[in-house]
């Protein structure tokens, strides 16, 4: 069918008549569905018609046709300009107009992203993102399908300090898993890169705790990065799952990452050079993994272990028996190291430069103040609209009728207080 | 538990009831005398009314009669309902200056012929009474209903050879719930002249209420009801809040009833009042009682310590929900657990 003049001036039109209130909206989203066909067919005549819409006004108009527009394949002169015109209509678009197409917005974004990586710029593409984001998401607490490419653009782009912004928000809604897989990966990457290794270990064991019924890749290489964060953050790592993980997850995820495993052992026993000679010997399986430069994190955290285990032993010591402990070449090393340590609030010590000897002190914290106190009652908010959540999902899950039938099925044949008129099977 | 509080709430109980925030603002008393009344007398009062009203009382009917009559209307084993009766007794206390302080009470039986009350038995707990407290005399005379009646005026002159300015307390046993202060009323009496005839009436005057520790305890513990199997510790400490809860709400109500107040002073609604002004900033100033920087430790540690506890309670309530969570969770969808063998009770 071809598309004259006419059409596409009442096409334009319509658009524009019908871009008031919600139902008008609804309706405009109805007819545009039947035009599915005919916008891809005249995909390269759509463009001038961009230029009669306001993005603001017209959003749902302007993004069927942005649709049809970018699914066609583009060159790459003309990928900049793609770029700076989707861009601009996120940044203009209504955020109700697109809830109501929202797949529609997403590949819109994920062609987006993908020009953005053809230019090899990710950095343009970050704050687009960012806002097409939080237009598409229903409340922050809810997990789009941009999530993850938005975080990915994060990592490639650098700058870290925005994507951390967004993990801030706690999630409870999922739509697609493999989303949360990746957001959670990416979002552990992020983590790592800005040094933040605790929140890094939350959304790194929610990947390898998450529930699966056949393995994936990502879970793979979260389990070996969170290996890795475990000994820098934690100093151990314990080898056994929770007992929310899935059973999929707990058979094989360890066949994956033997030399990680092993890593950990030769972690545990204490000895820097043990340590840097299996590092050595395995270093292209770590590089082929592109976790080598968190490998040797791992083996620098491990003088900051040794330096803590210090403090419960003794009280002061000399920076030189320090060094010698913890196999640092020289006093001057052991300095520099504490007085990292003590920076980042990693230890409590004063040296003393004069005679060269180190005090470890206890934890200064005396729970005195009203700034611990707002602490301590923002922390009690956040638990209990924590736990209304959890009771909520936990009354839904027993309505569930797949947990009542396994649940009546796997009760014994006959009870406790039996003959009664509960039945023992369920059938749903 | 905070030690200061009390006091403080006291303090500005006073100084609400000074602002004249009490009922009794409208003193028509002349004779200059200011009241103090002790929450004994209130309780004495209350408890001899009520002990004599339940008494009085006819005996229940069988509920099986009851049940039969199916309250359709009303039941003819049971009396209508009587005026509720009138209790006497005797106040006694100290006057010292212009200040009568009323410190406890004693019962007496009233003799509706002779429309007086029981002399003898009168003298003889007066001198028992002076046995034990000799300081205390005499100050008047009590009852209760809603409003004075011209028969007490009777038994006021009857008691003016006693104390010749005898006070009659009368307290108002109906319970209002909308009613926020005391139901209980000071009259002196006064010599006027009405229609040419000079005559003894009853005129209100203004009191306040005055307390030592150890009587505030006392009463604290009587006046309020305790759950009659003394309760678990769990819900001791729920009653216990929630004294707690009701005292501070009231007496937030009313240091925002000084606040407006003030506000409005400030504005320029309600002209200036010095000494009114004055009353409140020395309410102010008294009111950080500990300002050193061991209480401020001491207290801030024992609250963060208490929030603490309930976020450890929190925590532990949240951990055993999730747990179970997990638990039907896993029963539900995750295909390979738990093959063959029986599981266990749910």
């Amino acid at each position: 069918m071809n598309l004259n003049m006419n059409s596409v001036e009442t096409l334009v039109a319509q658009i524009q008549g019908l871009s008031g209130s919600t139902s008008d909206v609804n309706h405009l989203h109805t007819l545009l569905k039947q035009l599915e066909e005919l916008f891809k067919s005249e995909s390269s005549r759509l463009a001038p018609l961009l230029t009669e819409l306001d993005p603001s006004i017209h959003s749902l108009g302007y993004l069927y046709i942005l649709e049809a527009c970018t699914s066609a394949p583009i060159s790459k002169e003309q990928a900049s300009e793609l770029v700076l015109s989707v861009g601009r209509f996120i940044n203009l678009c209504s955020a109700e107009q697109i809830r109501v197409a929202p797949d529609k917005f997403i590949s819109v974004c994920k062609r987006f992203k993908d020009q953005v990586m053809l230019l090899e710029d990710p950095m343009r593409g970050v704050a687009p993102m960012l806002t097409a984001l939080q237009k598409l998401q229903y409340s922050s607490e809810q997990l789009t399908t941009l999530h993850p490419d938005f975080l990915l653009l994060c990592l490639l782009a650098k700058c870290y300090k925005t994507g951390l912004s967004i993990l801030e928000d706690d999630i409870f809604e999922v739509d697609q898993p493999r989303d949360f897989f990746l957001y959670c990966y990416y979002g552990g990457m992020i983590c790592i890169g800005q040094k933040k290794f605790s929140k890094a270990l939350e959304l790194l064991h929610s990947v390898v705790t998450a529930p699966m019924s056949v393995l994936n890749a990502i879970a793979i290489e979260a389990y070996k990065k969170y290996i890795l964060v475990s000994l820098i953050h934690l100093g151990q790592f314990s080898s056994s799952f929770p007992k929310y993980t899935s059973s999929v997850a707990q058979r094989n995820l360890k066949n994956f990452s033997q030399p990680y495993l092993e890593l950990v052992n030769s972690y545990c026993t204490g000895k820097i050079s043990e340590l840097e000679a299996f590092v050595q010997a395995n270093n292209e399986k770590f590089e082929s993994d592109k976790n080598l430069g968190l490998v040797k994190q791992v083996v620098s955290s491990m003088y900051k272990r040794n330096i803590q285990r210090l403090t419960q032993t003794y009280l002061t010591l000399s920076l030189e028996d320090i060094a010698n402990t913890v196999q640092l070449n020289s006093a001057k090393e052991a300095e520099m190291h504490v007085l990292q340590m003590i920076q980042d609030g990693e230890i409590y010590a004063t040296i003393n430069q004069k005679d060269g000897m180190v005090r470890f002190l206890e934890d200064p914290e005396q729970y005195k103040t009203c700034e611990m106190i707002e602490l301590i009652d923002s922390s009690i908010q956040r638990i209990m609209m924590l736990s209304r959540k959890l009771t909520d999902m936990d009354e839904q899950l027993s309505c569930d009728p797949l947990y009542l039938g396994k649940a009546g099925r796997d009760r014994q044949r006959f009870d406790f207080d039996d003959f009664d008129t509960v039945p023992s099977k369920f059938t749903v | 538990m905070l030690k200061p509080f009390p006091s403080i709430f006291r303090q500005i109980t006073e100084a609400a009831k000074g602002l004249g925030l009490e009922e009794n603002m409208a003193s028509s008393s002349s004779s200059g005398l200011t009241f103090k009344l002790h929450p004994l007398v209130i309780v004495n009062i209350s408890d001899h009314y009520t002990r004599i009203k339940s008494q009085s009382l006819p005996p229940p009917s069988t509920p099986h009669a009851a049940s039969a009559s199916n309250g359709a209307t009303s039941d003819s084993s049971s009396p209508p309902p009587q005026p509720p009766p009138r209790v006497f007794g005797c106040v006694i206390g100290v006057q010292r200056g212009r200040t009568v302080e009323i410190f406890n009470s004693f019962e007496l039986l009233y003799d509706p012929s002779t429309h007086s009350l029981d002399r003898a038995f009168l003298e003889k707990k007066q001198e028992l009474y002076k046995k034990v407290f000799p300081n205390f005399y005499i100050l008047g005379w009590y009852s209760t209903g809603s409003d004075a009646q011209e028969s007490d005026m009777q038994i006021h002159r009857d008691l003016m050879d006693i104390n010749e300015s005898p006070l009659y307390v009368l307290l108002n046993p109906s319970i209002n719930p909308a009613q926020k202060d005391l139901p209980v009323t000071i009259y002196e009496s006064e010599l006027h002249v009405i229609d040419g005839i000079p005559q003894l009436i009853f005129v209100q005057s203004s009191y306040t209420i005055e307390t030592v520790e150890a009587e505030r305890i006392s009463i604290d513990h009587v006046a309020h009801l305790k759950p009659s199997d003394g309760g678990s510790a769990a819900t001791q400490l729920a009653a216990h809040l929630t004294g707690i809860h009701s005292a501070i709400k009231m007496l937030n109500s009313r240091i925002r009833v000084l606040h407006h107040y003030l506000l409005a002073m400030q504005k320029g609604d309600i002209p200036c009042e010095n000494s009114l002004l004055r009353e409140v900033s020395s309410l102010l100033r008294r009111l950080p009682a500990i300002e050193s920087e061991k209480f401020q430790d001491d207290f801030l540690m024992e609250y963060n310590d208490t929030l603490l506890i309930s976020y450890l309670a929190m925590f532990t309530n949240c951990s055993s929900t999730m747990n179970e969570l997990v638990d039907k969770f896993n029963t539900a969808y995750d295909r390979h657990s738990r093959r063959g063998g029986r599981s266990a009770f749910i």
